[in-house]
């Protein structure tokens, strides 16, 4: 994984230990910081693409770094470390643009995941960003071959970067009710409805959810050919 | 070091402790549960795990301690009951790979190990170490 350093912030030694060691198996190059002034220094001397932060520490404490992170690199991504029972604060940092959470104490095959996940997520925007109708059909593709986890992340895109078509919220909802949970099935297929009156595949899956009627799942006709698929 | 593993050590007294420093200086991600919190002073300044404070019965407890994403959980606090009825909710709940309990009393051992717990047992090992020694007292007496 080509990948920019990563940042450990915490003023508990064995944290920063577990985490930098935890990290090693992934081949990633990682500084460490004892508190907030420390790693806000760090970050003006080193390009990072990650900062794993702790939120309790003593002078300037995860939350004010945070802050001042997004306003001066708002690139740099931010996964924020919590105690057992503070979720609050936790959520109250995502609000801030942390990209994700862990709980005290990890697994070091819990933190390798999901910085893994962390950053290919990063790789994902970088390399497709905005091209609304391959992610469509990469999407209709991927649920023909029963891969649901990339299809979903394909339709996530695909309304990342248009919100106001049809087909990607119409996708949405037949993932969504493949999952078993119609009632959001139904509400997607209804978003794709007021966004498009009148289109078909939406039309069809909401009769069969709300009718009970037969038939198979409608995923639209293919309109954009997708480019190359890997 | 051979893989680092994530280990959940519940009991931290003269033995739990012990273990604790020893697979956590060896690169092991270690997480010690007790119930009372100044057992946590036996641990050395080089322990770089965690802490959990808590009865390890209670099954929030040893959610807190993340025992569903343990490797191995060592179970080893002065009470056997104690012993078994966590290594089995290890086992049972968290689907652990691999639960190890101390239990003091040999004749315990074959109800755990029906129950499908992995023991160690003090008084048979160090029975075991005992017997050793007399019979290499003997073999050498046997030979001069």
């Amino acid at each position: 994984m080509e990948a920019k350093p990563v940042l450990i912030v915490d003023d508990e030694k064995n944290i920063r230990l577990t985490l930098s060691r935890a990290l090693e198996a992934l081949a990633l190059e990682t500084a460490t910081a004892v508190n907030g002034e420390e790693a806000l220094s760090r970050i003006r001397e080193k390009d990072f693409g990650l900062v794993l932060l702790d939120l309790k520490m003593p002078g300037m404490d995860g939350m004010e770094v945070l802050r001042r992170l997004r306003e001066a690199r708002p690139d740099i991504k931010v996964i924020i470390i919590t105690a057992h029972g503070t979720i609050e604060s936790a959520v109250e940092a995502m609000k801030l643009g942390a990209v994700d959470f862990m709980q005290k104490p990890f697994a070091p095959k819990e933190i390798r995941e999901l910085v893994r996940k962390v950053l290919s997520r990063d790789a994902l925007v970088a390399e497709k960003a905005g091209d609304y109708g391959s992610h469509v059909e990469l999407a209709k593709r991927a649920i023909a071959n029963r891969q649901f986890d990339a299809a979903q992340e394909h339709v996530r895109q695909a309304i990342a970067a248009d919100a106001t078509k049809p087909e990607a919220f119409n996708l949405l909802g037949v993932l969504l009710e493949m999952a078993g949970n119609r009632l959001e099935a139904q509400k997607n297929y209804r978003a794709a409805l007021a966004l498009a009156p009148g289109y078909k595949p939406a039309e069809e899956n909401l009769g069969r959810t709300v009718g009970g009627k037969g038939g198979g799942f409608r995923l639209g006709k293919s309109e954009h050919p997708p480019e190359d698929e890997a | 070091m051979a893989r680092d593993l994530f280990i959940v050590i519940v009991g931290c007294g003269r033995l739990g402790s012990h273990l604790a420093n020893r697979l956590s200086r060896a690169g092991h991600s270690v997480v010690a549960v007790d119930s009372d919190e100044s057992a946590f002073g036996s641990l050395s300044p080089e322990y770089s795990g965690f802490r959990v404070e808590g009865d390890a019965t209670e099954l929030a407890v040893l959610k807190q301690a993340k025992a569903d994403k343990a490797d191995l959980v060592i179970v080893a606090t002065r009470d056997d009951n104690v012993n078994l009825m966590v290594a089995q909710v290890a086992k049972a709940a968290f689907a652990v790979p691999r639960v190890v309990a101390r239990v003091f009393d040999p004749k315990r051992e074959a109800v755990y190990r029906h129950l499908g717990v992995e023991t160690v047992c003090p008084t048979a090992v160090a029975a075991e170490s005992f017997l050793q020694i007399a019979s290499d007292a003997a073999s050498k007496e046997g030979s001069s």
